[in-house]
């Protein structure tokens, strides 16, 4: 009688580690899971902001090309070339393609705003000034969402490449992601304008 | 020399990725007061009046307005500067977003208003263009930093407590600069964001919703990732007569809103 009662007591008490252990794997489990999850999410979220702040440059750029081509008559190469940027940004179906397209269009408006040191009084106009501010303030966000969304991209393509990471990500069907790095002849040409 | 290669490829673009990362490289302690004239040149009164206007501003609306001056931003633009100062301190309430922070660069002759997400939609870009521009470079251009800090923050201040609909007992007589504040581009650029970020919540909920997602509520209790926020302590209170201290930041976001310019 003694026997059987030590033999219950053992048993649930094996059954208790084992359940505990049980839990402790799925929370490991389901941790590891959420974080791949989390990671790719943070990405998504972050380039999100980069379209936001990309398709508000985008608005921007008529009304700015505009505002020159009544004084820069003849840049017509340029004009056409910054329609055509934008035109790109709009039918790439993929990451890489809007930001090849982005990074182009970059190139042309710094070109665009440098305009003004050859006609003066497209310089002294206001409304090119408020919207040469507007484009400055769009490419700052820009900025600042390229290296949030370069910042969560580094998390989740190092996560990709852990070792439990890897396996994770795989479950959750989530993959490395491609940073987003601005051209040099972007950062060399980010307009830079005194008052 | 075969293995070398491709390592020191490898390496190049960790470098390079880290480069456009950007680690937090502007490092000031947290402000005590909402003036913080490291520059030093501000005079004695207009800090005390502007100290006390910007602590009245954020008893009344809860916006945080922080004026800095630094003799210099260093290696760093003025834009990168103020932001990483701005996210480092978390100026403005978590969920209203409503920081502010002006900065002042001695020696490299640049300035920058710097907007929390909360108050981009009427301090604008353009409407801190020309306060930067009319109000605050023709005194700069004269050597008065003192009254083009004062003058040009004061009307931004302004425009924040009307917003609110409060007014400011300490707020002095200003007028205010003859600036029309011309929305550019589409109406519905502010909701883009919002609109593009709640596809992405309802777009992205449909993928891997699995038996899994019910399990935390089964659970219960086991750590999230990806906290925001700050635990600090915001202390204070009231100290009166333009020596207010700033308690430190809520936790507000900033997006790169705002502009900035030399003189």
């Amino acid at each position: 009688m003694r026997n059987i009662g030590k033999i219950w007591i053992a048993l649930i008490a094996v059954l208790i580690v084992v359940l505990l252990l049980g839990l402790g794997a799925f929370r490991w489990y389901i941790g590891g899971y959420n974080k791949a999850v989390n990671l790719d999410q943070g990405v998504e979220k972050a380039w999100a902001d980069i379209d936001a702040a990309l398709q508000r440059r985008l608005d921007l750029v008529p009304n700015l090309v505009n505002t020159v081509k009544g004084y820069a008559t003849h840049e017509k190469e340029l004009f056409e070339n910054i329609a055509n940027a934008r035109t790109k940004y709009f039918n790439a179906g993929s990451r890489e393609g809007k930001i090849e397209a982005t990074n182009e269009l970059t190139g042309f408006l710094s070109r665009l705003l440098m305009l003004q040191e050859s006609y003066p009084e497209l310089k002294a106009n206001e409304n090119f000034r408020d919207l040469q501010v507007a484009l400055e303030g769009t490419e700052n966000r820009i900025n600042v969402a390229r290296t949030r969304y370069n910042e969560a991209a580094r998390l989740l393509n190092s996560y990709t490449k852990q070792f439990f990471g890897s396996f994770f990500c795989r479950k959750a069907g989530v993959g490395p992601v491609d940073y987003f790095e601005a051209t040099e002849q972007a950062k060399t040409e980010a307009p830079k304008v005194e008052f | 020399m075969q293995r070398f290669f491709p390592r020191l490829i490898l390496t190049l673009t960790l470098l390079s990725v880290l480069a456009t990362t950007g680690y937090s490289q502007a490092d000031l302690p947290m402000p005590s007061r909402y003036v913080e004239d490291y520059a030093n040149v501000i005079n004695d009164s207009d800090e005390r009046s502007l100290n006390g206007v910007l602590q009245e501003l954020e008893q009344k609306t809860g916006a945080q307005y922080i004026v800095l001056t630094v003799l210099s931003t260093g290696d760093l633009p003025i834009e990168q500067f103020s932001i990483e100062l701005a996210e480092k301190w978390k100026l403005g309430q978590k969920g209203k977003d409503n920081g502010m922070l002006f900065v002042l660069s001695k020696n490299d002759r640049r300035w920058r208003f710097e907007v929390g997400y909360g108050l981009e939609g009427f301090v604008t870009d353009q409407y801190c263009g020309r306060i930067g521009r009319d109000v605050l470079v023709p005194y700069l251009r004269k050597g008065d930093y003192s009254r083009g800090i004062y003058e040009s923050n004061l009307q931004i201040v302004q425009r924040i407590a009307t917003e609110a609909g409060v007014s400011l007992t300490g707020m002095p007589k200003i007028t205010p600069a003859p600036i029309r504040n011309k929305r550019i581009g589409l109406p519905c650029c502010s909701a883009l964001p919002i609109l593009i970020f709640l596809l992405l919540i309802f777009g992205g909920a449909g993928r891997g919703m699995g038996w899994w997602f019910f399990l935390p509520f089964m659970m219960g209790g086991f750590g999230g990732h990806g906290g925001y926020g700050r635990s600090g302590s915001f202390g204070g209170g009231s100290f009166g007569g333009g020596f207010g201290s700033f308690g430190g930041g809520m936790g507000g976001g900033f997006g790169g809103g705002g502009a900035s310019g030399g003189w």
